[in-house]
């Protein structure tokens, strides 16, 4: 459904995009992940027809956007993230203004209209002004607009931002709702947000890919289950016997202390195949405590989704 | 032209549902009410009247306050078409439609351009009252009529263009203004430069000399073809300036 290659977009003084390339298939429902100012709602722009690329070509459903730019155009569903609209306009007004200028039909002009505010669930709002909206509904006639035409593909930048927890859980519920009927490629630098709406992710920062794959895949890439210890405060030889003590126990890959100030933080990675990482963990403080080493805390870490983000972005800076 | 039609309903609506168009129309019917006021006075002083030089002649072709209303209602009635869109961020929405620019250009220039002439349509009363009092000729009256359409199209077309290129409404209004009157002075020059080349282009481009050929009658393809290229030109200009900002 989107297939883009190579995209790079050159702002002069800044690359915000670059060499960018990934494809999102019929039926997907996509998250678009990454840190503020990572690029995504430029990559967005760039899909939806809003601003054009410094070099490669992006194609939806088979239309260049360049080239075919009014059929790419038309069948994408585009949410942009602030939502302006019109506020002198009521709902109604505002999506039927929409609606003909996307060339819905006349006759089928009120059917559509009813239909997307009832997707959206705007419906008790459409004969209100859009400036008397509050910011969650605004966000849904935004959606209730990007459903209009029913295009088969729905790009929505950061469709959750400066909405209130209710309001967020009411926008996932409709995504997810809408996700088994239309391919879908949201933007957000919410992760719970990627887990509890899409089925596959695609991370970016600072313009450029760093990973794609389904939420399981993502998690598989985290860095194995492990355990962090706090040991009482060791001089340096000590801590060698430490690393290798706990190196030596079956199912520890590897282990690192760091010292400060009043203890020793001791973290083990377990093996990346490990079957039970508790009695890993067990056996750990064991040989640990055999040794004579002052075992204060253990705590096994378990890596998120959170992590391989966290990973994946802030450990492409260092 | 597909979505025209779409977006030419909008900005109708959306002018005529917030006070702007009709502060714009009250201000501009208070300067024409002025304008016919005092042309009644001066008129009714009179005892021969020559025939190329009536009320009507006077209020199309030989008053200021033409010239002056323009000036006012043209930039207030374009600054916002683009400039508002781009600073409240709108026109992200608008560029993302299945729509081409000169659509979108189109459709908010006929907007304005309706706007316009629903609001020279009271001044007919001006003409039915006129009627009352003497003879009127309809072909005057007519040509009077396409020469001040001819002339606000243009305007408002400089006005479409100021405002693509400008990021804020004052400054789209305040450029406008710069422009018609630039070419207004342009028409002065009529009067200031010896006969010769630059007076010939003075008086080709002087709303005044346009204005006053118009009301007795005389429909000259020139000044036509002057205000048509007023307003294709900047009307294309607009287009490309819209299409440009794919690539900021």
């Amino acid at each position: 459904m989107i297939d883009v290659r190579n995209l790079t977009k050159d702002y002069g003084t800044v690359v915000a995009v670059r060499d960018l390339s990934f494809e999102v298939g019929a039926g997907e429902v996509v998250g678009f992940l990454g840190p503020n100012g990572a690029g995504k709602s430029t990559t967005l722009r760039i899909l939806g027809g809003f601003l054009g690329a410094t070099t490669g070509s992006v194609s939806i459903n088979g239309f260049d956007i360049v080239d075919d730019s009014l059929k790419a155009r038309g069948c994408i569903g585009y949410m942009p993230e602030a939502c302006p609209l019109y506020p002198e306009m009521r709902t109604r007004e505002y999506l039927r203004f929409r609606a003909e200028a996307k060339g819905v039909s006349r006759s089928k002009r009120s059917a559509a209209i009813d239909r997307a505010m009832e997707l959206a669930r705007v419906s008790e709002m459409a004969d209100t002004l859009i400036q008397h909206l509050s910011k969650g509904y605004r966000q849904r006639v935004g959606l209730a607009d990007a459903l209009v035409s029913t295009p088969p593909l729905l790009i929505l930048d950061e469709p959750t931002a400066g909405l209130d927890p209710n309001q967020i859980r009411d926008v996932r519920t409709v995504i997810r709702e809408l996700g088994d009927s239309h391919t879908i490629l949201l933007s957000t630098h919410i992760l719970s947000e990627v887990e509890a709406t899409c089925d596959r992710a695609i991370v970016i920062d600072r313009g450029e890919l760093q990973a794609e794959g389904t939420i399981d895949e993502l998690r598989d890439m985290r860095r194995a289950a492990g355990a962090r210890l706090v040991l009482g405060s060791l001089g340096s030889s000590r801590e060698e016997v430490a690393v290798s003590t706990a190196e030596d126990v079956p199912g520890v890959f590897i282990a690192k202390v760091e010292p400060s100030h009043k203890h020793t933080v001791l973290t083990a990675t377990f093996d990346d195949d490990i079957d039970d990482a508790g009695a890993a963990l067990a056996a750990l403080v064991a040989a640990l405590v055999a040794a004579g080493f002052d075992v204060r805390e253990a705590a096994p870490t378990k890596a998120s989704l959170e992590d391989v983000f966290a990973q994946l972005t802030v450990g492409a800076k260092s | 032209m597909k979505g025209t039609l779409a977006i030419y309903r909008r900005e109708m609506l959306s002018l005529w549902i917030t006070p702007l168009a009709w502060v714009i129309l009250v201000a501009f019917l208070l300067l024409q009410g002025i304008s016919f006021y005092l042309l009644v006075q001066h008129f009714t002083n009179m005892t021969n009247l020559s025939i190329d030089s009536g009320p009507v002649q006077a209020y199309f072709g030989q008053s200021i306050f033409l010239v002056f209303s323009l000036l006012i209602i043209c930039p207030a009635l374009t600054m916002r078409l683009f400039a508002e869109e781009r600073r409240s961020g709108n026109i992200e929405a608008l560029m993302t439609l299945p729509v081409t620019p000169t659509a979108v250009v189109l459709g908010k220039y006929l907007a304005t351009l309706s706007t316009y002439a629903l609001m020279w349509l009271p001044t007919l009363l001006y003409i039915v009252i006129l009627r009352k009092t003497g003879d009127v000729s309809w072909p005057v009256v007519g040509a009077s009529y396409i020469g001040v359409f001819g002339v606000g199209a243009g305007y408002l077309a400089i006005g479409i263009l100021m405002s693509a290129m400008s990021r804020s409404q004052l400054l789209a209004a305040i450029l406008t203004v710069l422009v018609i009157f630039g070419l207004f002075m342009m028409g002065i020059g009529e009067y200031i430069f010896p006969p010769g080349i630059m007076r010939d282009v003075s008086s080709h481009v002087s709303v005044l000399r346009q204005m006053d050929d118009f009301s007795k009658g005389i429909v000259d393809l020139r000044r036509i073809v002057f205000d048509l290229s007023l307003t294709v030109l900047p009307l294309f200009l607009t287009v490309r300036v819209v299409d440009s900002w794919r690539q900021d």
